[in-house]
Order: C-alpha cells, then structure tokens, then sequence
C-alpha cells in the first residue's frame, strides 16, 4: 500500500474561504431542516459496524451521532432516497452558484482542486499498469471533473451515474464494464454509503479500481473543531468517516486498500480561519499554538499531517478483490 | 524444484527465505564451508555437512550468494552441470570473471541465467519506471544518484573490503546498483570520466567513486558512490522534458535508508497559477517491498516458462560490469591523458 504527499499550497480563501462555506452552510442546513421537519427516518446505527450510534451534538439543531468503534461521525436522521436525492439536488445548485463554491473561485478550484485529482486519477491508473480506462463517475450533476476527464483524453469512455441512483441501484452483475469509478465525497453525502460501494463494485470489473475522496473526522481541522467547524453540515457531510472508518467500511465491501493518503492543505488554515471568525474559540493551548504559529510552522505541521495521515482531506484508492 | 544455495551469509538468509515461500520450491540444501554460528539451527537440516559432496544432480537451480572470490567459479560449475543459476552481484570480480561466467553460459543454452539487481523491483523504482514510459514526464534529460553507507566498525575485515576476493570497493560493490539503475532508465551508457578515492577506510579499494557518464541519446548521469556517507542514502533524481521523479529511501531490514518514495514533479511555467521553479510534487510513501520475493519468483517462473528473465539478464550485468571495468581503467590513468567528452 502508498500513501500520497503533496508539496502544493493555496490560500484557504482560493478554494472554500470560510465565509462563503458559512452562507453556503446555512442554505443546506435549512434546505435539509425543511426536509427532515416533514418526518425523516431516523439512523440509530453505524453504516461502517452496525453498532449503534452515540449522539455527539447537533449542527444547526440536526443530530450527529458517533460511530464509537471508528469515532465517525453521521447525520441521526436521513430521509427516503428520492427525497434525499432531490436535497443533493437542491444544495448541488447553492454549491454551484457564483455566490457558492463557483463564480470568481471557479479557475482557482480548477488549479488546486481538480486539476490535482485528475493527476491522481491518471497516474495511479499509469501505475497500475491500466490503459485507455472506461471511467464511471459517481455525482450529483453537474460535474466539473467530468469535464476535466473528458479535455485529459485520456480515457476510452467517461460516463456520469447519479450517487444516489447508484447507491439504491439493488441487485448484482456478475462484472462490471468501468476499469475505475470515482466518487469525489459522494461517501459523504448519501444516505447509503454501503450501498453505494455495493453500486460501484457492481459497476467495477476484476480488479478495477476505486477512487475516493473524502473529508475525514480523523483529520486535524475537525478533531479539533468537531461539530463546531463550519465546514461540518448536511447533507454535504452526512458522514463524515475517520480515515479509519472509511478503511473499515471498503474493506468490509470487498475492497482491498492500494493507497490511503491525506494530501490535504487546509486543515491549519482552516483552524486559523475560524479562530480569525471567533477569537472566543475554545481551543487547547497546543491548538492554539499550532493555529497562531509563524507561516512556516504552519506549513511544516501541515506537512506532517499529511504524511502521517492526519489531515482532513482523504484520498483512497482500493481494488475490487 | 530443489534449489542449492552457495553461502548462507546475508544475501543467503534472504534468498533462503524467499525459496522457502515460494509455492514451486520442494526442497532447499545450503553449502557453507564456513557457516555462522546458529546457522544449522536455523536452517532446520537443509546445511549440507562440510564434507559432503555437493548433491548437484538432485538440484535444478543454484542460487549463488559467496563472496566475489568464488562467484564466477560457482557459476560456470553449475553450468556446465546443466543447473540454472541465479548469481548475486558483482557477477565476479572483474571483467574477466565476469567473461568466464558469459562463455559459460553460452555453452549452457536452454539454462537460465540471471543476476540480483533487485533494486529494480523496489516499489519506488518500478513506479518510477512505469512513469516514464507513460510519456507524460517526456524524455530523460539527465540521471544523478547517490548511494552510501556508512561502512560501520568492522568496515575494514568484511571480504567485501578486501581488494583480493572481492576486486573492488564501493562501486563494484554497491555503486554497481545505481549503474544497472541508470541503465534501466536511460539505457545503455558509457563512462565520461570518473574519480574514485580510498580518503578514509583505506582497505586499497575505492570508499567514494564519482562517476560521470553519457547514454546513448546523450543525456548526462552522474553517480556518488560512497562508504563515507555517514547518514545512509539512497537517492536517484531523473530529470525530464516535462518533470522529474526523485526516488529516495529503501524499505530495507533495519530501515537507515529512511521511508521509501517518490517524488514526482511537473514542470511549469510563467503563465500557470504556481510559482515558478516551486511546481506542485506528489510524494508516493511505499510500505512494502516485495523485490526479494518477487525477483525469486521471476527466477522460477523464466525456468518454468523456458524464457529468459525479464531483469538481471547476462546483458545486464555486463553493462553495468563495463562500466565498472571503465572506471577502474579510467581512474588509472593520470588526468591529463583521459580522454573524456568535456576535454
């Protein structure tokens, strides 16, 4: 197995500024408020063990319970599939509105967010000796890595598949036809993050590959913010594994783990974000160190985090068995 | 297939354990005249008795781990015998070692043949490889690597230091490596020039070579070899058209080569988002070498298949056994008659 480190480094503000995360957060807390006030169905027990969950909090007035044996944290409450599809939807259209993740940021996430994980995406197909792939993307649409895979021409056949169509696509195939599925923090969003591995299995011929991102609990940003960081709500981070419990949760589905990264950037910015936001924040005396440090110690801490896999953006790559 | 082993000293022990894991190996018999204390023990029967004639015929393949004195002698012995050989580096002391080993094995065909340059199955190295040849970094446009120890407190009584049986120092001995790596990268090369020096150990053979070389496409690749090097290092830097690739670390036994990786790096200009001359670098942490094992397993596999080996063949070696005799012969000669490319 590998894990990944990357010497790239951008503003906070380039690519999710919290400001911005934080009116985008509201509009998904509220659409998701207005769904589950209608009745929803509740989650007592953990996706990754089945063991029942341990109400931590709530963010926005939503309950989040924790997944004890892996510290994962989910959503208590979900809703039908095609209502929770029609909530993704609806955020989908906050995220990607020029007052959302889009607009003036759209060319910087080009750079730092996708562009990276097209390489990702190339190079680990390059290493594992697998040529011209037919690739199936797991999302919500629309999709801007997509369209990046498709300008790479790299691929022999890009094709796009609803995550929650996926997840409750039931029954199974004998062997797919994609050499690689890719599912960038869709294990985050929908109700069924099992069924959705079930879904991309099916999907995956012998020995294709999965690759997944994810925002881990594990991660430095969120161990130390827990249900307080802003970056943390419904329905875009429904589950919110640890690296661990996303592990657990691929390997229990058939999948055998040929890279576990956390090349992520952010987590001490974002600390510093949200210390800037609310000077009142209650932190640890180390926390607060780390998060008033000197600009190279910031970036040589976060330099370890993501070596040693303590960052909060996860990058997985598993091979169906 | 039974398997003999000829010396059970380090690479022995290694050797002896992935035999020992391979499904197709039904028995291992060990010849040591000499073997460390526990090793009979350990080797749970398979130590034949020092008096004991050497069972060639009940054996297919022969696995040759002696100090360099008696490589080449071993080899052409079990092929002439019919045996197929698998022969650790240095394949012998010197060319003419090496010479003996290659007409024997032109006289043996139908038998395999290959030599331990497992370094090019390390995780960092084979990934490396498959990135160059996807194309996206372009050609290689020039090779440096360095790789040391740092000798240790019985440096100067090891064979491999003693000038008589093992014919050279560092470079024949470690730096023979990083030549077979660059060559699997580059290919073929030739020597430019080269200074070796004896500055600490001083056993009479070389503690540091530095070697500047040429391949075939004219790219430039320069190799430190050194028993100087305090900290141990294993380094290889590949640069090319569009990016380059660092691999450094080597997950071995005792882990003083540090975390095995790859760095991978694009290159990138004035009108991209990044600063120039600080592009962005994937680094690929490895936790898990499987080359011992998986060099064996391909030794197998070649007999079986009846095919050459896919790495380590005679051809191998003697490219990088030329290099080596180049810069023995080059460092003889005083610095104004060389007649290296730059003079």
């Amino acid at each position: 197995m590998r894990t990944i480190q990357t010497g790239q480094t951008f503003p906070l503000s380039s690519v999710k500024p919290l400001e911005r995360v934080s009116s985008l957060r509201e509009l998904c807390l509220a659409a998701t408020r207005r769904l589950l006030e209608k009745g929803g169905l509740p989650r007592a027990a953990s996706p990754i063990t089945g063991k029942p969950l341990r109400l931590q909090g709530e963010v926005g007035g939503l309950p989040y319970g924790l997944c004890v044996e892996t510290d994962s944290l989910f959503l208590m409450r979900l809703a039908r599939p095609e209502e929770w599809e029609r909530l993704l939807e609806e955020t989908g259209r906050f995220r990607h509105a020029p007052a959302g993740l889009k607009g003036d940021l759209s060319q910087s996430r080009a750079d730092h967010v996708y562009a990276p994980k097209l390489d990702w995406i190339q190079e680990t197909l390059t290493l594992q000796g697998i040529r011209k792939a037919r690739i199936l993307e797991a999302v919500t649409p629309p999709s801007q890595m997509s369209a990046l895979l498709n300008e790479s021409r790299s691929f022999a056949e890009i094709r796009t598949i609803g995550e929650m169509a996926l997840a409750h696509e039931g029954g199974t195939r004998e062997q797919g036809s994609a050499e690689a599925v890719v599912m960038l923090e869709s294990l985050d969003r929908v109700d069924d993050p099992r069924g959705l591995l079930r879904g991309a299995s099916n999907r995956l011929t012998e020995g294709g590959l999965l690759f997944v991102t994810a925002l881990v609990a594990s991660g430095f940003d969120l161990e130390v913010l827990g249900l307080r960081s802003r970056y943390l709500y419904p329905p875009d981070r429904t589950n919110c594994f640890s690296l661990r419990g996303l592990r657990q949760l691929l390997e229990n589905e058939g999948f055998r783990m040929l890279e576990v990264s956390t090349p992520g950037v952010l987590d001490v910015q974002i600390v510093q974000a949200h210390l800037q936001a609310d000077p009142a924040l209650e932190l640890s005396r180390f926390e607060r160190q780390i998060a008033e440090s000197d600009p190279e110690t910031g970036a040589e801490f976060q330099s370890f985090l993501q070596r040693r896999a303590l960052s909060s953006f996860a990058r997985l790559v598993a091979r169906k068995r | 297939m039974n398997c003999l082993i000829f010396g059970y000293g380090y690479m022995g022990r290694i050797r002896y354990g992935s035999l020992r894991r391979h499904p197709a190996v039904r028995r291992i018999s060990v010849v040591d005249p000499a073997p460390s204390e526990g090793s009979a023990a350990e080797l749970n029967g398979s130590l034949l008795p020092s008096d004991a004639p050497i069972p060639w015929e009940d054996h297919e393949a022969a696995f040759i781990c002696t100090p360099n004195n008696v490589t080449a002698d071993l080899c052409v012995e079990a092929l002439r015998r019919g045996r197929h050989v698998f022969c650790e580096k240095p394949p012998g002391r010197n060319w003419e070692d090496f010479s003996r080993i290659a007409s024997a094995a032109e006289q043996a065909p139908g038998r395999t043949l290959a030599f331990g340059f497992n370094h090019r199955l390390h995780p960092s190295v084979q990934a490396a490889k498959a990135l160059l040849e996807d194309g996206s970094l372009g050609e290689v446009l020039y090779l440096k690597g360095t790789y040391g120890k740092s000798g240790g407190a019985r440096y100067r009584e090891s064979w491999r230091n003693d000038p008589e049986i093992s014919g050279g120092g560092i470079l024949l001995d470690q730096g023979i490596h990083m030549l077979d790596l660059f060559q699997f990268f580059a290919g073929p090369l030739r020597v430019v020039d080269a200074v070796l020096a004896d500055s600490f150990w001083k056993c009479g053979v070389e503690d540091n070579a530095f070697v500047l070389l040429k391949s075939e496409r004219e790219a430039p690749a320069f190799l430190h070899s050194s028993a100087t090097l305090w900290k141990h290092t294993f380094r290889i830097e590949i640069g090319c058209r569009d990016g380059y690739l660092v691999a450094s670390g080597f997950l071995s036994k005792t882990g003083s080569y540090g975390r095995e990786q790859l760095v991978i790096g694009k290159r990138q200009f004035e009108d991209e988002a990044l600063a120039l001359g600080n592009p962005r670098e994937e680094i690929i942490h490895f936790d898990r070498d499987e080359s011992w094992d998986r060099e064996v397993s391909e030794f197998i596999a070649a007999i079986q298949q009846g095919r050459p080996p896919t790495h380590g063949q005679l051809e191998d070696a003697r490219q990088a056994m030329r290099l080596v005799q180049e810069v023995y012969e080059i460092s003889k000669q005083p610095a104004g008659a060389r007649k290296g490319d730059f003079r």
